[in-house]
């Protein structure tokens, strides 16, 4: 398999599995929770070292995904008490998490070279390097750990579909009808912490952030039904994932960075474009019922009186 | 500045960095403020992000690591990602949270493409651009303390002169739009004065540490005051204090600055949220415990008086049998009685004090008038329409109309 066929194919499974998950976080309000995730699972991959002395992918998505599920429930908790406000509570619980995590670092495993930016959040330009092998052939770890989770993402909105889309969009008729919307939020909330776990020790946090939040929201500015938002978002990450490679061979510059400057670029297209909730068309609407009011208002004879 | 340095009773280094927190505490304090009562408090951490871009563009421009440009980078940045998420959040298809999650990543993204560009591009230079990020704290310079201090007077000063505009704008957005005050305005001024605190914070404690520092004062804060002008100081004060107090731990310990100070005010911050007086989770909890064991005191009062009035003193098993009460309840109840005087025992057999009929006569003569409210009030003509406080009715409805209550009540409702 060549490298960049296995750098795109990652990314490409990166962004599907963000992009089954990412449109009900942006369309909860939870989408900032991607960014608490990845910053708050760092003193769960040091406490994996100091603990085991290891650094191998699933033992560091374990405890990765330990911390992740810390910090979902720390910040449900904290606003359940009803005195910090959901944004409050999540700007409260994620800096400490990273704080224990650098405290811990600079403590327990400096010698050791895990190094902050790296070797801890991944770096997708290193993925055709980490090999596994299946039935006799060399295959990039990240891709069957990542097409896993796409999978399981996937299985988890084939068996809870009905429940994710009711207790998404009106939660009260949700309880109402015995669906339990705290118990489906939790599990959406872990899923996309373990989906975010284990893309980071292939991709880098801020891929995986940037996959999660940015073409779900590209895509909500585009369709009005969920089924085709999904689909969207998971075009838009391929694109980027796609564009963003080539981008990044031809300026010579960092590879996640350069796809979440595709989709960041997609994301200011439609916000410019889109034909329903476009500023060009939102403009234009204006303008237009601005002209007709005129109109009637400057030739009352001819209104109905 | 100088002579502050060398009045602490600590070495220079450790006074600058000790100095240098406490301002990033004043100004974070106040500063932050205003985004957690919008609920923006993630700005901050979008803000933050989109520093590295600055940085970059900024040493791209200036071909050096000099602190001053380098700040400038990271401000300017930092205002045009605000004025991004204020834009995108006009829409209004796009909630808040999306469009910071949006900026975030898209800032972020573009700083490292520029960070890898310019490594790769042979600029020796632009190792450690990255520590912006992270933030050194040792790195703090006393000549930053003079920028640090000037920034943070004249924001301070800016939020005390503009400070009724600013809190009409930040609770009631229509009220202050209608009285002719320019709220588009305020509100880009509110988040400007994020980007110079996070431009104050971002090179000491670090980018995602800011974000705690942010909030924890205002959170802190919040929990003991309900007046924004107690409000803003107390943050700042308490902003200074995990500043100092992390600074101090992190100089004992030989741990890292920036971190040291976001768990100390996290602790900070867990315990106002448990322990606030009247607010905090534990003395809510507290409360509700005292008002059971008095309901539950009450009630066993008013037993024994019925007792009493129907035969001999009861035993506290008759009691608790009579009044459908489990006997530790009632033993438990008698027990808060006895300590308040109201009882006068008989070996197993119990009779009220003189205090405690006193007492019992006053309870019933309370539960009489809020039955005769509940049935009479209507006919009350009262001086305004506010419900009355049900565990101090006279107090609250006044002499006259809880007189004429229960002249209603005694009548049967005639007039």
């Amino acid at each position: 398999m060549s490298s960049a066929l296995a750098i795109v194919l990652t990314a490409g499974l990166v962004a599907t599995a963000c992009g089954l998950l990412g449109p009900f976080l942006v369309l909860r309000r939870q989408a900032l929770l991607s960014d608490a995730v990845s910053h708050a699972v760092l003193p769960g991959i040091v406490l994996v070292f100091v603990l085991f002395g290891t650094r191998a992918p699933l033992a560091v998505i374990g405890g990765a995904a330990v911390f992740a599920v810390v910090c979902v429930l720390a910040i449900e908790l904290l606003r359940g008490s009803g005195l910090v406000k959901a944004d409050a509570a999540i700007a409260l619980v994620f800096p400490v998490l990273f704080a224990l995590g650098v405290i811990g670092v600079g403590s327990f495993a400096s010698g050791a070279h895990i190094d902050l930016d790296s070797t801890i959040y991944g770096e997708i330009a290193f993925t055709p390097f980490r090999t596994w092998e299946l039935a006799g052939v060399e295959v990039p770890r990240s891709i069957p750990l990542l097409a896993g989770v796409a999978l399981a993402n996937a299985a988890l909105l084939a068996a809870l579909w009905k429940e994710l889309k009711v207790s998404t969009f009106d939660p009260e008729f949700a309880q109402v009808n015995g669906f339990s919307p705290r118990l489906i939020s939790r599990l959406l909330l872990i899923a996309v912490a373990v989906t975010a776990v284990t893309a980071f020790e292939s991709v880098g946090a801020i891929l995986v952030v940037t996959l999660l939040i940015v073409p779900a929201a590209t895509a909500h500015l585009l369709a009005d039904r969920l089924p085709v938002l999904i689909g969207l978002t998971l075009a838009i990450g391929w694109l980027s994932a796609i564009a963003g490679h080539a981008t990044a061979v031809a300026l010579d510059a960092s590879i996640a960075g350069a796809m979440g400057l595709v989709a960041g670029c997609c994301f200011a297209l439609a916000l410019l474009f889109s034909p329903r909730h476009g500023l060009l068309a939102v403009a234009f609407a204006r303008a237009r019922r601005r002209a007709a009011l005129r109109r009637r208002l400057g030739a009352p004879a001819a209104g109905p009186r | 500045m100088g002579r502050l340095i060398d009045a602490l009773p600590l070495d220079y280094t450790d006074s600058v960095v000790l100095v240098g927190a406490v301002l990033i505490g004043v100004s974070a304090g106040v500063l932050g403020s205003f985004a957690v009562f919008r609920q923006r408090s993630l700005v901050g951490d979008a803000l933050a992000h989109a520093t590295l871009p600055g940085v970059c563009v900024a040493f791209l421009a200036a071909g050096a690591k000099e602190a001053t440009t380098l700040a400038v980078g990271a401000g300017l940045a930092g205002l045009a990602a605000a004025v991004l998420i204020v834009a995108i959040e006009r829409t209004g298809r796009i909630r808040p949270d999306a469009a910071i999650g949006v900026v975030l990543s898209v800032f972020f993204s573009l700083g490292v493409v520029l960070l890898t560009y310019l490594g790769n591009n042979g600029d020796a230079g632009q190792a450690g651009l990255d520590s912006y990020l992270f933030g050194q704290a040792a790195g703090l310079l006393e000549r930053d303390l003079g920028t640090m201090g000037a920034l943070c007077l004249a924001s301070l000063a800016l939020v005390a002169l503009a400070f009724r505009p600013l809190k009409a704008t930040l609770f009631d957005r229509q009220f202050a739009g209608s009285v002719g005050l320019p709220v588009t305005a305020l509100e880009l001024g509110m988040t400007a004065m994020l980007v110079v605190a996070i431009m104050i914070g971002v090179r000491t404690v670090g980018a995602i540490l800011m974000v705690a520092m942010l909030i924890v004062p205002a959170v802190v804060a919040r929990q003991l005051t309900d007046r924004l002008a107690t409000l803003l100081p107390l943050a700042a004060l308490v902003g200074a204090a995990v500043g100092a107090t992390g600074a101090l731990i992190s100089e004992s310990s030989g741990q890292p600055t920036g971190p040291v100070i976001v768990v100390t005010g996290f602790a900070l911050a867990v315990a106002a949220i448990l322990l606030a007086p009247g607010r905090g989770v534990a003395w809510r909890a507290g409360q509700a415990l005292r008002d059971r064991r008095r309901a539950a005191a009450e009630g066993v009062l008013l037993d024994l008086e019925t007792a009493l009035h129907a035969g001999p003193p009861p035993t506290a098993e008759e009691l608790a049998l009579g009044g459908g009460r489990s006997v530790a309840a009632v033993r438990r109840a008698l027990r808060d009685l006895d300590r308040a005087g109201m009882l006068a025992r008989d070996g197993e057999r119990i009779h009220l004090s003189r205090a405690g009929a006193a007492a019992a006569e006053a309870l019933l003569a309370r539960r009489r008038l809020w039955s005769a409210w509940l049935e009479h009030g209507w006919r009350l003509r009262l001086p305004d329409a506010r419900e009355p406080d049900p565990a101090d009715l006279r107090g609250s409805l006044g002499d006259a109309a809880a007189d004429e209550l229960e002249r209603l009540a005694a009548a049967g409702g005639e007039r």
